[in-house]
Parts: C-alpha cells; structure tokens; sequence
C-alpha cells in the first residue's frame, strides 16, 4: 500500500444558522494513498465541496481526525504557518475562471505563488516555464489572462498551482463553466499531472462521465460516504446513484434497462466502447446460440 | 404568442480598434413559434452575442432582430417594451437576487410593469410553480437559499413577467443531475403552458437532446446546422467536426454501426437505443 496521503476518520463539520449548528459532513472516514485519482460525487448540498475545504484549512473540523500530508488539522496546536505549508503541499482550482486570476499577465500569474514563497528569481523562472509548458499554455505566457477562453484560463490557475510544487491537487468543480472542449483541456491536463507526475488528483464533478474516468469513486450523500469504490462498481448500481440526485453514464443505463427487461448481458460497461463490445458479444452469441 | 427571427445580422465586438472581432457574421434564421430552441456551440461561437441581441440589450451592427415581423429597434427609446415581452436569464442569474425576500425578487418585474396587486401575486405563485420552488421559500431571505434554490427563484422572476418569449443562457450550470432536470422541466413545461417560445443555450448535447424540439448549432458566428431534433442529430458526424459532444448514447450508436449492426439513423436517447436495440435481441 502506497503512503496514505490524506486520511479522515469521524470527520465532522457544521455551519451556523440562526445560533444553530447545522452539520454538514457527519462523521466522513476514507484514506486516499499518494497517487491515486479520485472522482468525489454527489448532489448540490451533500456536503462535497465542504470537504474538500477542510483539506486545505479554508474550514477547520468540528470532530473528528484529519491529517493531511502529515499535518493534522484537528490538532488544537494547528498554527497558521501550518497551514500555509498545508497550501502549497494541496491546491485547489474552483469553479469560475474569472476569480481566481490575480496578475494582468498570464507568467505573471503563476509566478505569484513562489515568489512570496521568496523562491530565488532564477529558480521561479525555471517552474513558470515549466508549469507553462507542462499545462500547454506557454505561447500565451506574455498574454492577458482576460483574453483566453475559459479552459485556458482554468489550465493557467492549474500552472499556478504547479509553480508551487503539491503533492495534491483538488479540482472543485472547475469544469463546470467551460464548453466541451474546455472541459477535455482541463481533464486531460489534470490526468497528465496524475499518470506523469504523481500528483494525487481529487475531483468533484456532476458529470457522471468524467467520474467515470477516475480510478476511484466516491458518493457523498447527506454528509455521509454512501459508496466508495472503483467506477464499475459504483455505477453497477443506477437505484441508489439517482436515489442520492446524481445519474450514470447513458450506457449504463441503457445496459440495465435491457438487462431488466431479460436480456442476458454479463459485466458493467460504463464507456460507449465497452459497452459497443458487451452488445457485439451478446448479439454474435444469439446469432450462433 | 410572438414569432422571433434575425435577418441578415453581423455583430462585430471592437470595431476599428487593434481587438476587432466579428463575433456574428450575417446570421438569418426563424425560431418557431412555441418551440423550445436549442442553442448550441462551443465558447467563442457567437450564441452569447446572439442571446443578448434578442431582448435587445446589445444592438446589431448591421441587420434586423424581428419580433412579429417588426424590426425592434424601430424606436430605439421604446427598447424598455421589448424587454418585457423577451425575458432574458442570463448565466448564474442567481447573483442578480437583490430584494429582502424572494417573494419581492420574484414579484420585482411585474410590479415594474404595472400589474394589479392580484395579478401580481397571481403571477408570484404560477412562477413558483414553474420551477419547483418550494413556497414556504418565499417569505425567507435570499441569503438563506441554496445555490440551486437561487437559480430557480432568479429564473421564477422572469417567468412572472410571462414573457412571450424566453431566453436563457446556461439555466442548468453547475447544477447536480436532479436540479438539472427539475429547472430544464420547469422551463419546458413554462413554454408549453404559456404558449410562450423558449430559447436554452446550453454546452449539454444530453440535455437538448431531452428538452428541445429544434436544434440551432453555431460556429465561427455562423449558423452551422439547423432544424428540429431529428434532423439536426441525423448529423452526429457533423457535430464532432465542430469540436460539440454528441450524446454519449450517439457515439455508443455510431460504434455499433461501424461494427455492422443495422441501427435506425438518429439516436440520441436512452429510450431510441433501448427500442432499437430490443428488436434486435427478440
């Protein structure tokens, strides 16, 4: 087993409303190991988007344990220089291009972290082209951010992120407001830090197909884990996905629904191509059966 | 009941400046009277531009925006009227929300228009319903809503103007597959109900592909393919050329098709593939 990298045990959070507390997440545990790619599911409200902010400070936990890259967030003794080393080991890309860009030039943006790391001026040189070129952006280093389409935007905020060097890097919704193809831009991006680099990558989506692609999902309902597990597992079950307010992918459903209806189909496709071979199989095999 | 269509339009952002862009390049097309329209194509297409030339709240360089056959900038002072009868729901309009209660913010644009205090409340309610809102909702503070709960109020704002017809950029971004499909019900059934046309920009193939009769598809400020439903996704081929998603149930047809499997043309939801599946399996 690779080294656990974040790990939550009786995690508890809860927000003020009207001097009452209203909990959020009600005792959440799970360990991610350093490396994986993990897809986080559930409905607006279930508590997902809180838990991706405990794991970089922005929310501090009500009960429970969360240590994350070594340092526990639940420690009484949690210091600010604490969590600001926190930040730099796991980022975080949110939802709207427009509000997460700082600087008036694209390289000027992504040296803004390391420089008030006090990074020595040669050595941010080096990360920014790096970054730049990891993320495909670095014709547009001297560009004006406001200029670029909302998945260029998106791939410079994630350059930003790589300038600092993490070792995690969590993607809260940050598809949500691109076109299709902004949409590929960031996941294949993100999918590159994962397989080339190691980085642990947590994405939270509404799209079942993007879930899909993760080497693990979790579904998050009412503050608690509801299901944990490899895509084809999770998505073997539509009843209980749509009874938690998401969906599956269309081939999914497609298979179940013949499936119910009596025809015999073996296995759980998820992708158009798996599910294109199940079909072929099952056909070729009436024919000569 | 109003009949919609853009003669000859070209829209060109930054004109004789180093930045010009056109962003619709003589665009003519008819929405059909009562239908919900779909408005598709990738960031940089021109459908944002377009949307905004409806209601009037960006004027054409050159061309007409006709409603009922009239030009609507006839009278430019008289733009306010044609507000009222093109409601327009731009993205995230949920950041808009500004009265003390939602019931004040849904109630906003017919008080503007004049209504009887009974009209008014008349329309408050019908909208309420339109988009699943709960009413115990409306006497609370926008403050105290979920995002999601935002959006439906923001979209039961305009719907009370009973707009003859409505426009609505993104209504269904960044919401879980549930609301999703409660707001993009809603806004269907507002059309159908109401008699009004609907107009839906969305990135979603999936979702057009459930709630609209015609297809209008942009790219390079052009109209690219245009029609209802059926015709338009007859071109799946032709939609990937122009970097859009088909449905992932259309790429799942065309790959059973390269493989020989003999598939009516145009399949583009669960309930298409499952019928046509179903006979080959008997």
């Amino acid at each position: 087993m690779a080294e656990i990298l974040i790990h939550a045990k009786e995690l508890w959070c809860s927000y003020e409303e009207d001097d009452r507390r209203v909990p959020v997440l009600r005792g959440i545990s799970l360990d991610i190991a350093r490396g994986e790619y993990v897809a986080i599911l559930g409905h607006n409200g279930s508590g997902k988007s809180t838990f991706a902010k405990l794991l970089n400070g922005i929310l501090e936990p009500e009960a429970g344990e969360l240590v994350v890259a070594g340092t526990n967030l639940a420690s009484p003794d949690l210091t600010d220089d604490d969590i600001y080393a926190l930040r730099r080991e796991v980022g975080m890309v949110f939802q709207n291009p427009d509000n997460q860009l700082v600087a008036t030039i694209v390289e000027e943006d992504v040296a803004f972290g390391p420089e008030n790391l006090g990074v020595p001026s040669a050595e941010i040189r080096r990360r920014v082209d790096d970054a730049l070129a990891t993320v495909g952006m670095s014709d547009y280093a001297g560009h004006e951010p406001h200029r670029l389409s909302g998945g260029q935007k998106q791939r410079v905020a994630i350059a930003g992120l790589i300038a600092m060097m993490p070792s995690c890097m969590i993607f809260d919704e940050s598809t949500a407001m691109l076109d299709p193809a902004g949409r590929r831009e960031v996941i294949e991006t993100f999918e590159k830090l994962n397989r080339e680099q190691g980085i642990t990558v947590l994405t939270i989506t509404h799209y079942m197909n993007e879930a899909a692609r993760a080497d693990r999902v979790i579904v998050i309902d009412d503050g608690k884990i509801l299901a944990d597990g490899t895509p084809h597992e999770i998505f073997a079950d539509p009843g209980r996905l749509i009874a938690a307010g998401l969906d599956v992918p269309q081939c999914t459903s497609l298979i179940h629904a013949l499936r119910a209806e009596g025809v015999a189909l073996e296995g759980e496709p998820i992708t158009p191509e798996e599910c294109a071979d199940l079909l072929c199989r099952a056909l070729e095999g009436k024919k000569h059966g | 009941m109003a009949e919609l269509a853009l003669e000859n339009i070209t829209y060109v952002y930054g004109e004789r400046t180093p930045f010009e862009i056109k962003a619709l390049d003589d665009v003519s097309l008819t929405v059909r009277e009562g239908s919900v329209t779909g408005i598709i194509g990738h960031t940089g297409s021109g459908k944002s531009t377009l949307v905004q030339l409806l209601n009037g709240l960006e004027r054409p360089t050159s061309g007409r925006v006709l409603l009922d056959g009239k030009d609507i900038w006839e009278k430019p002072k008289e733009i306010k009227k044609i507000r009222f009868r093109v409601g327009l729901v731009m993205q995230y309009p949920e950041y808009q929300l500004f009265e003390e209660t939602i019931r004040a913010d849904i109630a906003f644009g017919p008080k503007n228009m004049g209504l009887s205090e009974e009209e008014i409340n008349h329309r408050v309610k019908e909208a309420t319903e339109f988009v699943g809102l709960d009413p115990i909702l409306l006497d609370k503070s926008p403050f105290d809503l979920s995002g999601g709960q935002k959006r439906r109020a923001a979209i039961a704002g305009v719907m009370a103007m009973r707009p003859e017809i409505l426009v609505l950029d993104e209504p269904a971004a960044g919401l879980d597959p549930r609301g999703r499909d409660i707001i993009l019900k809603g806004i269907r059934d507002y059309g159908k109900k109401t008699g009004s046309t609907v107009i839906i920009v969305s990135h979603s193939m999936e979702d057009m592909a459930t709630y609209c009769d015609d297809i209008i598809v942009m790219s390079h400020g052009k109209v690219y393919l245009s029609g209802t439903r059926d015709e338009v996704f007859a071109h799946a081929g032709k939609l990937t050329e122009v970097g859009l998603d088909v449905p992932q149930i259309t790429r799942l047809a065309l790959l059973l098709e390269e493989r020989g499997i003999p598939l009516p043309h145009g399949i583009y939801t669960v309930d298409a593939a499952l019928d046509a599946l179903r006979s080959l399996f008997r």
